[in-house]
């Protein structure tokens, strides 16, 4: 056993290959971590506050902006939310249309993630466009991945960037029957590429990283869950997205402008992994038969095989937007009549990286009285500390400097952190004389 | 094999769209997809791009830029405007340099490459059109329409 008793400091002044402005401070006095911290000072963006006064019919759209990578997450999230409160029963097509369209989102959030901002680390490379020189086929492959992702939004939600198709009741318009047709013959076609990426990902030499956490993701009857189902956790919880404040927590911490979630007390693991670990009992046939040839087991504990989970969901993505899309018409009507009452509306979907729960008041004239959104990324921000805690301890507090820092930035890049989603609303105290 | 894609890169906002106007120019004039021509228009394509620059023998990007030059400015880029670009790629930020560099790299850029910026005005929401952005996009398109005839 080595024994540890230098003093370190390091600090990540700009993490690269994340999405938005954090940072990481780590102090290591005689042996011990005295300081970690991921600091996410990126500024926080009022969005809640933006949202008070709007009326329903403007939510989709303007929460959409809060994120360029999944802003199908946060719309589908609003338009199912305020659906429930106004009790909207959505047609069987435009519920199949949503969760098409959201499976366009996981694929081009997931391969963009796992080709040009996690796999880099595993390969000894500084950036995707070092990657690419070695693994050229790869990354291309990657990319024509992702690009189905943005065509299949662009299809449903007439574009790939902050979609417009979304409205509370439906979709604003039909896709043309001759587009779906086509771009269903090409998923159908990417299932090979996805099987293969899975092989890859799964041959993928990761870190042996075993930690004990809770996983939190949405559970549904029948279906993996994606825009529907429960909020479940991997020591038995099963409750609605309405009973969600009774069982989680945020918190301010004065490092940072997103707020740190907790579920009874402690940190907890949303995003694809977690998805899988409660729901890999919902996978298609054929993709368990493929895991198994792979040797990847589920339930894992290990956060590092998050990057296998992502190329997973990729063939589920492919293989369900295809299904769901098989006997496609027009409907007689995109969306369905929608009446205003006041009341809570609370929703919850299955973002790209995890979890994301929406609460709003709504007044009698279907304005926002207030709003509440809790993203992924500020729900994993204490997991991704505990995370950095036990797998440095694991890694080996002794390594030199700079194989310590890029260790950190490897764990925290594994998540897919979006900054940007996390930033939140900060109190502010005015003193005036 | 595509002889020439010309692609213009914008986005809904103002005269970002300078990229867009650049092809709806070429089609007023009567060029369409055909005869070994492509035009297309690109929605904020980040690494997406790379792909569109991939079978076709000579690919025209023409995108917005703002570099304080007058608004309507054109510039052309060639190889060294672009080299050099160090990493640090995000999720958000994968511009039309860096997309460049990536196929680069992949060894999927097309055997001829022109890069087209047109200084904007503002790009904001619900910002207007600069009249001499539109203008500049004319006088580009009625450029490159000399040799693709």
């Amino acid at each position: 056993m080595t024994e540890t008793t230098r003093s370190v400091e390091i600090h990540v002044p700009v993490l690269a290959r994340v999405e938005g402005e954090g940072a990481l401070d780590l102090v290591i006095e005689n042996g011990n971590i005295t300081r970690l911290r991921l600091r996410i000072f990126e500024p926080p963006r009022f969005f809640e506050k933006f949202l008070e006064g709007h009326h329903y019919s403007e939510i989709p759209d303007l929460v959409a902006r809060i994120c360029g990578i999944c802003p199908v997450a946060y719309q589908v999230t609003a338009a199912q939310a305020l659906e429930q409160l106004y009790g909207v029963e959505l047609t069987p097509w435009a519920r199949a249309l949503r969760r098409a369209l959201y499976c366009g989102e996981w694929l081009q959030s997931h391969s963009l993630h796992v080709h040009l901002l996690a796999a880099p680390d595993y390969f000894g490379c500084n950036s995707a466009i070092e990657l690419a020189q070695i693994a050229p086929d790869v990354v291309r492959r990657g990319l024509r991945l992702q690009a189905l992702g943005n065509e299949l939004m662009d299809l449903i939600g007439t574009r790939s960037v902050h979609p417009v198709g979304v409205r509370v009741g439906g979709f604003h318009a039909a896709p043309p029957v001759a587009r779906v047709r086509e771009l269903r013959v090409r998923l159908l076609t990417a299932l090979s590429e996805a099987e293969a990426l899975v092989r890859w990902a799964a041959a993928i030499p990761l870190p042996p990283d075993e930690q004990a956490f809770v996983s939190v993701a949405m559970r549904h009857a029948h279906d993996y869950a994606i825009e529907a189902g429960d909020i479940a956790a991997s020591d038995g919880l099963q409750i609605g997205a309405d009973a969600y404040d009774a069982h989680f927590a945020e918190r301010h911490e004065p490092h940072s402008t997103a707020l740190y979630s907790s579920y009874r007390g402690q940190p907890y693991l949303v995003g694809p992994l977690a998805r899988l670990n409660l729901n890999h009992d919902r996978l298609p046939s054929q993709l368990c038969s493929l895991l198994v040839e792979t040797g990847f087991a589920l339930p894992s504990r290990n956060v590092f095989h998050s990057l296998v989970a992502r190329a997973v969901e990729i063939w589920l993505a492919l293989d369900e937007a295809a299904r769901l899309l098989a006997d496609y018409t027009l409907p007689d009507a995109p969306w369905v009549p929608v009446e205003p009452r006041a009341g809570v509306a609370t929703g919850c979907t299955e973002a790209p990286r995890g979890l994301l729960w929406h609460r709003y008041q709504m007044d009698a004239d279907g304005r926002v009285v207030n709003a509440r959104i809790v993203p992924p990324t500020s729900q994993n921000q204490a997991r991704i500390e505990a995370d950095l805690q036990q797998s440095l301890l694991a890694f080996g507090l002794d390594r030199p400097d700079e194989a310590l820092r890029l260790h950190c930035e490897k764990v925290i890049r594994n998540y897919d952190p979006c900054i940007s989603c996390a930033t939140h609303f900060l109190r502010l105290n005015v003193e005036r004389t | 094999m595509t002889r020439l894609r010309i692609l213009g890169i914008g986005s809904p906002s103002g005269d970002d769209q300078a990229g867009w106007w650049v092809i709806d120019a070429l089609e007023d004039m009567g060029f369409s997809n055909r005869h070994g021509i492509e035009l297309d228009r690109l929605d904020r394509p980040g690494a997406v791009l790379v792909s569109r620059l991939e079978h076709a023998a000579w690919v025209v990007l023409v995108d917005a830029m703002a570099s304080g030059a007058i608004p309507g400015t054109i510039r052309h880029f060639d190889r060294t405007d672009w080299r050099g670009y160090d990493g640090g790629l995000s999720s958000h930020g994968l511009g039309v340099f860096a997309a460049l560099e990536l196929a680069e790299a992949m060894g999927s850029l097309p055997p001829r490459l022109d890069l087209y910026g047109i200084e904007i005005g503002a790009a904001g929401h619900s910002s207007g059109i600069t009249p001499a952005v539109r203008e500049a996009a004319r006088a580009l398109a009625i450029r490159l329409a000399g040799p693709i005839r």
